[in-house]
């Protein structure tokens, strides 16, 4: 009985003391690997600076416009001004004709443009109203989105300018004016990003998925690059003390862990403070969503390592997943407008609800509580891609094991012939070995 | 010259059964290119987001206030999923994600419409999604105008003041947008059209670096260049020449589906999208040339491949336009092919300008092709000495034992 305890409490004790060898070791292998040290330390401290400075100016300001004023009177004159005054027009073309302006816009010198109408003094003076037309690039939806910003607000002034001075003239105070033209009042109100800066929009997403698909690809390089150092291909080394699946799935998890929780600090701390970022989760909060969003992303980077065969492979086969994964976290297209089979693989990739999570705790205020249904789909997916990863370990423990019992009642003279053949492996051998 | 034009058919019929040997190529040349290209091509295939979720928060609880609820519920971007009794019940919806959106109906409305007193309606809006939160706030100003300009109608017909002076009275300047060469206000125009290029040009980039560098780190690089007839052009041209074909098959697949499928504009001939689509697919093995030539050590050109071909999708001023950032970005933007791609596009294809003003951009993709030439005596020493070869230590135990 006691020898029995007594051996239980040494399994554990090896057990942890391997454990934190595996732990130890990948630190080793991450910190001695140039490639690996620019995917998993360099990119995620450049890229968000990088993003960060393209973004930077946030809106347009002083897109350039043509005018075609046919009107040519003082009137016109005081629009186009006010135009010109906006932050977000600036008039850089007077046209002659409409032809002439849309020469200027195929030259791509102008992104819009404003016609006023022949008759704007005259239908101003007689109390018609007045079409004031803007031609907008539909190339991009900045540009219109911008041209329209610009001209309305100019509008509804100019507009309001008119009422005020017939009304006057009319004799009637200006609050009964203003109930008589609008009934209703709008307050409208923008929940988060009120400006509708882009960066704003972007950000969020560039971070979480520069976590994720660092992570993974990191992940998947030193896997790819383990297979070719052992010399029989394996993932996992023919390494006694190193065989045991829940050693190598904590142990290595462990390493990554600690790495990320430190560039989450950079990432989700340093980065908004320097450049002004929404901030308005709190460390128990931004813990609450990061912990399971990490440890999905490294489970889920495990468990697809298996797949790599090759160094490179990571970067021909999963780089490409950042774009499509950009849209599938339902920023840019909303999520009610998704078809069921893009609502389902979505939720395999961590990223999908670690955007929207971060987005609805660091921008909009919520709370854990209101953030649950994110944070509950990261944990279930960190337990799935947990047991995953152990099982493809285990596969990967048990195919080493395997070659290490071959080795061993293989005589010496035979084995030195298929390691030579392994070692030397020009394209053919080592395609049909590791594919 | 036949001699030549029979080496690159060697060493193209080499690439392709290099090709057909691992999964790893069908996977980055095939399957994964047309997987994107459906993905894209159906996620937005509604054109513009119908239907998103909103609440209303209806304090009023009048004929009037329950009419203009109905008003919004019918209008073609929102639809209420929630009828709540507070604002903060509908901010805490919002926050939650069960809504993009809520309009706050206040007390009193009805009687304050009766008396002149201006009831104040709030919209609020999720800004954190791009499309979504602009959508609805148009979607809840023009309701509100529409209501608006009824109730004044019905005010001033009732007194016999004919529409027309009402309509003056309430707008003196109208504003009438027109939408200029691209009558089609949809997403799938914008964002589709450009994000496929964007994602070809990381597989073109991705697969171009591989397959040169696979030979040197696998040493068959001399084998290669002997199959070339030593010419190392001859051995580039002959190796990327099935990537030139499958890719530019990839390309037109992906324009039938934007302009066949998705029906966006086509407003030039084929023959342009054609010599356009093979520039581009060529300016970017160029450039994956240009990677693997400057760095022969694969997994650095790979990373250095990856880090301009993903920041591609922020500096082709597609997502936010290049006019708008800092200088150095703006020359930078000019270093991407997909760039000049997006301009023949917008200009060309989609508003159907003549070809003169599209000229620019087709020599912009143009001199991409001269990248090569600035790397390939470097690549060719590379090739012959194999003097980039990352040293592979063993770790096993057994790599020991032997």
């Amino acid at each position: 009985m006691k020898e029995q305890i007594i051996n239980t409490i040494r399994r554990i004790n090896s057990g942890f003391l391997n454990t934190l060898k595996i732990w130890l070791r990948e630190y080793q292998v991450i910190f001695t690997d140039v490639g690996v040290i620019i995917v998993m330390i360099a990119a995620p401290l450049v890229y968000p600076v990088l993003y960060s400075l393209i973004y930077k100016p946030e809106i347009i300001t002083d897109m350039p416009i043509a005018i075609v004023d046919l009107s040519q009177s003082v009137a016109s004159r005081q629009f186009t001004r006010q135009l010109d005054a906006t932050q977000e027009l600036k008039v850089a073309y007077f046209a002659t004709s409409m032809n002439d302006a849309i020469k200027q816009f195929k030259l791509r010198n102008v992104r819009g443009i404003i016609e006023i109408p022949g008759s704007y003094k005259k239908d101003i003076a007689q109390g018609k109203q007045t079409n004031i037309s803007a031609y907008a690039d539909m190339e991009f939806f900045l540009y219109y989105k911008t041209l329209l910003m610009g001209t309305s607000f100019v509008t509804l002034e100019t507009g309001k300018q008119i009422q005020v001075m017939n009304l006057v003239q009319q004799g009637v105070t200006l609050h009964e004016a203003d109930a008589a033209v609008n009934p209703i009042l709008i307050d409208d109100t923008s929940v988060a990003n009120a400006v509708g800066g882009f960066a704003t929009y972007a950000i969020p997403v560039a971070l979480m998925l520069i976590i994720q698909q660092t992570l993974i690809l990191a992940i998947g390089i030193m896997a790819g690059t383990a297979r070719e150092r052992h010399a029989m291909g394996t993932l996992v080394p023919l390494d006694k003390n190193k065989m045991g699946t829940f050693r190598q799935v904590i142990g290595k998890g462990a390493a990554y862990f600690t790495i990320y929780a430190m560039l989450c600090v950079y990432l989700l701390g340093i980065i908004p403070q320097i450049f002004g970022y929404y901030r308005l989760a709190d460390f128990r909060e931004l813990a609450a969503l990061m912990t399971p969003f990490l440890l999905s992303c490294i489970f889920f980077g495990m468990t697809i390592s298996v797949l790599f065969k090759n160094r490179e492979s990571p970067m021909l086969l999963f780089l490409f997943t950042s774009f499509p994964l950009f849209f599938l976290s339902g920023i840019i297209w909303p999520l009610s407008n998704f078809s069921n089979i893009w609502l389902i693989v979505r939720e395999i990739f961590p990223s999908s609800n670690a955007v929207l999570g971060y987005i609805k705790m660091n921008t909009l205020g919520a709370s854990i509580s209101e953030t649950s249904h994110e944070i509950t789909a990261l944990w279930i997916q960190s337990g799935v891609y947990f047991l995953t990863a152990c099982l493809v370990y285990y596969v990967q423990v048990r195919l080493s094991e395997r070659k290490n019992t071959e080795i061993n009642t293989l005589p010496i003279n035979k084995l030195k012939q298929k390691i030579a053949g392994k070692l030397s492996g020009g394209f053919e051998t080592t395609s049909a070995g590791t594919n | 010259m036949k001699s030549i034009l029979t080496n690159i058919w060697i060493v193209a019929r080499r690439e392709t059964e290099r090709m057909s040997s691992r999964t790893l190529y069908i996977l980055a040349v095939v399957v994964f290119p047309l997987i994107t290209i459906l993905f894209f091509c159906s996620l937005m295939k509604e054109g513009v987001p119908t239907k998103m979720p909103i609440a209303i928060v209806d304090l009023d609880q009048t004929a009037t206030s329950r009419k203009m609820a109905r008003n919004i519920d019918v209008t073609p971007a929102s639809h209420v999923v929630m009828n709540l009794t507070s604002e903060k019940e509908a901010m805490s919806a919002l926050r939650s994600g069960d809504i993009y959106g809520f309009v706050v109906l206040p007390e009193n409305m009805q009687s304050d419409l009766m008396t002149n007193r201006q009831p104040i309606v709030r919209y609020y809006y999720h800004n954190g999604l791009f499309i979504a939160g602009g959508l609805l706030r148009n979607d809840f100003a023009s309701i509100t105008n529409t209501l608006s300009a009824g109730i004044n109608l019905q005010r001033g017909e009732s007194r016999g003041i004919p529409e027309e002076a009402i309509m003056s009275q309430i707008q003196p300047v109208q504003l009438n947008t027109h939408l200029l060469f691209n009558p089609t206000a949809n997403y799938p125009t914008y964002v589709t059209t450009i994000i496929l290029p964007i994602m070809m040009q990381i597989f073109i980039l991705m697969i171009t670096v591989y397959s040169i560098g696979i030979e040197i780190k696998e040493k068959t690089s001399r084998d290669w260049l002997k199959a070339s007839g030593k010419s190392v052009t001859v051995a580039l041209i002959g190796k990327l020449l099935p990537y030139t074909v499958v890719f530019l098959i990839m390309m037109m697949f992906q324009n039938f589906m934007i302009y066949k499928i998705l029906m966006v504009p086509m407003n030039a001939g084929i023959g342009w999208i054609v010599v356009a689509s093979l520039l581009f697919v060529l300016a970017y093995q160029a450039i994956g040339i240009f990677c693997i030539g400057l760095l022969p050590l694969m997994r650095h050109s790979l990373n250095l491949a990856a880090f301009y071909g993903i920041l591609a999708l922020s500096l082709c001023g597609f997502s936010f336009p290049t006019e708008s950032m800092s200088p150095v970005f703006q020359l930078w933007a000019y270093g991407f092919p997909v760039r000049h791609y997006m301009h023949i596009f917008q200009s060309q294809i989609l508003a159907g300008f003549e070809p003169v003003y599209s000229v620019g951009s087709f020599l912009g993709l143009i001199v991409f092709l001269m990248l090569p030439l600035v790397v390939i005596n470097r690549l060719k020493s590379a090739l012959i000495y194999q003097n980039f070869i990352e040293n592979i230590h063993k770790t096993d135990t057994l790599a020991a034992r032997s």
